[in-house]
């Protein structure tokens, strides 16, 4: 796809997604929500460790920084201002630590992220015990669920726009020139570290972004429930099963999952986890590449067989 | 005095626990890449092993470890065959290797975290045992504390002994230094791995069952080892049993002191501060020549 198409058809079905508040019901806008909440995350997460092959466990640590700045803004600052605010908070820290780890490859780096939800839940668990003497937040005066949808819809929207435009731009190159091999696009004149860490930052805000838009669904907040883990899991998950390397991918993937989240997580919630667990490792093993790996393939496979049936008409119209 | 004693020691005796599972972990990552995050989730059911021995059974937790290392090793010979066998024959390189063992020991670590779930609830569990207190040199501690660090620190040494004096620990290592050299002189790999990642997951088996005599045990109590032992490996180096042993005792201690000056719910911020000073200072760990 060109990128005038892209855009063409991501606003078309933003228009579309932008009226479901008015068409659809209750349940469903919540699940539609869902969905475009994990398609935001996955597709943001696919744009910097698709790309450069280093493997970010973050995104709850993102998201749970988002949640907080609304959780802790919302009082005094509108929602509008609220939103990007969780988005560059998130965006800045992921710059410094980033700055601090991204020279680490492989492992090291894919540990590092581990820890750091854990890390910034802790902190945060800290600092609200010790300085607000509270375990959670209660969030009063929250938006219109509308006004939500919207706004996540719209994240979702720019996560996919610019994950296209990245992907065109000198920029996007050059992730993908440190994924395929980070010392020879050092010795091409990229600037790996700066280009690694704005990658990163970039990721950061849209998951932070979406943490803070997607915070006030939650009336009662509190460091367990959004630095969960099950966030970044199932983000990697998503991006796994679509395939890190497109956007198309990882984008339907996360409909298909969103849905069965909201469906059997709440009824079976361990043997839920159990089967995503199976389901990652079964991925990993059997189809590294994503379903989207499987796309050339199929498209080879029609191709041959229309080839095939074209004979066939062709020999009987002779015979 | 003897408040100083105690603090050092206490902080010796969780270090001890770092050290078993760091060591199990850091074999696995040393000889075949496998960073296996999931490690804590069986050093959770080495803990239920020994709980469910003890509380249907009435069997002496102390009795139990042989049994609950030689389940976990079967275990792991399981997991290793199924899981990341694949792995090492079809990964393009190491790094593919790397990541992809990674994201595998994710999914594991929800499949077996989750499973626990469902068998036990989340209900805390846990026994009494050796509950007494000691008098040592004028600190006081709880017999059961002793016990685990002498297990702990015996189950460590015996590792290293085998690392070092035997024909199997001597093809370990060789082939920690070089994977295609220590093919080439006929060290097999098919063995060699699977029989390593055992040892680890008995290793954090093990680990389980001393923690259950002390403290509570729920299913999630897996998941901060796991980043523990990732701490203690950074610490002493990745694929360095001796790093590891070592590292393990000086993360207890630095976690013991810090706790006491700062606050007990600083723990893990104080751990992951030493972890990033370490990667920053000296990536390649404290012992590094």
């Amino acid at each position: 796809m060109t990128l005038r198409n892209t855009w063409i058809a991501t606003l078309a079905a933003g228009v579309v997604l932008a009226a479901a508040p008015w068409t659809l019901s209750d349940f469903a806008l919540s699940l539609v929500l869902t969905c475009l909440m994990y398609a935001g995350l996955t597709v943001s997460w696919a744009m910097f460790s698709g790309a450069t092959a280093y493997l970010s466990l973050a995104t709850a640590a993102f998201f749970g920084i988002g949640a907080y700045v609304t959780a802790w803004g919302l009082a005094t600052l509108p929602y509008a201002v609220v939103v990007p605010l969780g988005g560059l908070v998130a965006a800045a820290f992921a710059a410094l630590v980033g700055a601090a780890i991204l020279h680490l490859r492989g492992a090291y780096f894919a540990v590092l992220t581990f820890g750091l939800g854990e890390l910034v839940r802790h902190a945060v668990t800290y600092f609200e015990k010790s300085y607000a003497h509270t375990v959670g937040r209660v969030l009063i005066d929250v938006p219109a669920g509308t006004t939500v949808y919207l706004t996540v819809l719209l994240l979702a929207a720019a996560a996919v726009l610019t994950s296209y435009a990245v992907r065109s731009s000198r920029f996007g190159l050059a992730l993908a020139g440190i994924g395929a091999d980070e010392e020879r696009a050092q010795t091409l004149g990229v600037n790996t570290r700066l280009t690694k860490i704005a990658g990163f930052a970039l990721a950061a805000f849209f998951a932070g972004a979406l943490g803070a838009a997607m915070a006030v669904r939650w009336t009662y907040i509190e460091p367990n429930s959004v630095f969960n883990p099950f966030i970044g899991f199932q983000t990697v998950l998503i991006a796994m099963v679509g395939g890190a390397h497109t956007v198309i991918g990882p984008l339907a993937s996360s409909v298909v999952f969103s849905l069965l989240t909201e469906f059997l997580r709440l009824q079976f919630p361990y043997l839920f986890l159990i089967l995503l667990g199976l389901l990652l490792i079964l991925l990993v093993l059997y189809l590294p590449g994503g379903i989207a790996s499987l796309w050339p393939i199929a498209r080879a496979r029609l191709a041959a067989l229309g080839a095939r049936l074209a004979k066939l008409e062709g020999g009987g119209a002779r015979a | 005095m003897s408040f100083w004693l105690e603090l050092a020691a206490s902080g010796l005796i969780t270090g001890g626990i770092y050290a078993v599972v760091a060591i199990g972990l850091n074999l696995q990552y040393g000889l075949m890449r496998i960073m296996n995050i999931s490690h804590g989730e069986f050093l959770m059911l080495g803990a239920y092993l020994t709980w469910l021995a003890h509380t249907v059974l009435k069997v002496n937790p102390l009795l139990s470890l042989p049994f609950v290392a030689l389940c976990l090793f079967a275990l792991g010979l399981g997991v290793y065959r199924l899981c990341f066998r694949r792995i090492a024959r079809t990964a393009p390189s190491v790094e593919a290797i790397e990541a992809r063992s990674l994201l595998v020991s994710f999914g594991l670590m929800f499949l077996v975290q989750n499973a626990a779930y469902l068998a036990w609830g989340a209900d805390l569990r846990g026994y009494s045992f050796l509950a007494e207190p000691v008098e040592i040199a004028g600190a006081r501690f709880t017999a059961n504390r002793l016990v685990l660090f002498g297990f702990a620190v015996a189950a460590s040494l015996v590792l290293l002994a085998l690392l070092w004096f035997t024909l199997v620990g001597k093809a370990v290592r060789a082939m920690m230094q070089s994977p295609t050299g220590a093919q080439l002189v006929g060290i097999d790999t098919a063995v060699l791995h699977p029989t390593v990642f055992g040892v680890g997951l008995a290793l954090a088996g093990v680990a389980g069952a001393l923690l259950s005599m002390v403290y509570e045990i729920s299913p999630a109590m897996g998941e901060p080892y796991t980043v523990t032992a990732l701490i203690v490996i950074t610490l002493g180096g990745l694929g360095s049993t001796l790093g590891a042993l070592l590292g393990g005792f000086l993360l207890g201690v630095v976690e013991a002191f810090g706790m006491h000056f700062t606050s007990p719910s600083l723990k893990m911020l104080l751990s992951y501060g030493v972890f990033i000073l370490v990667l920053l200072a000296r990536p390649k760990g404290l012992f590094a020549r």
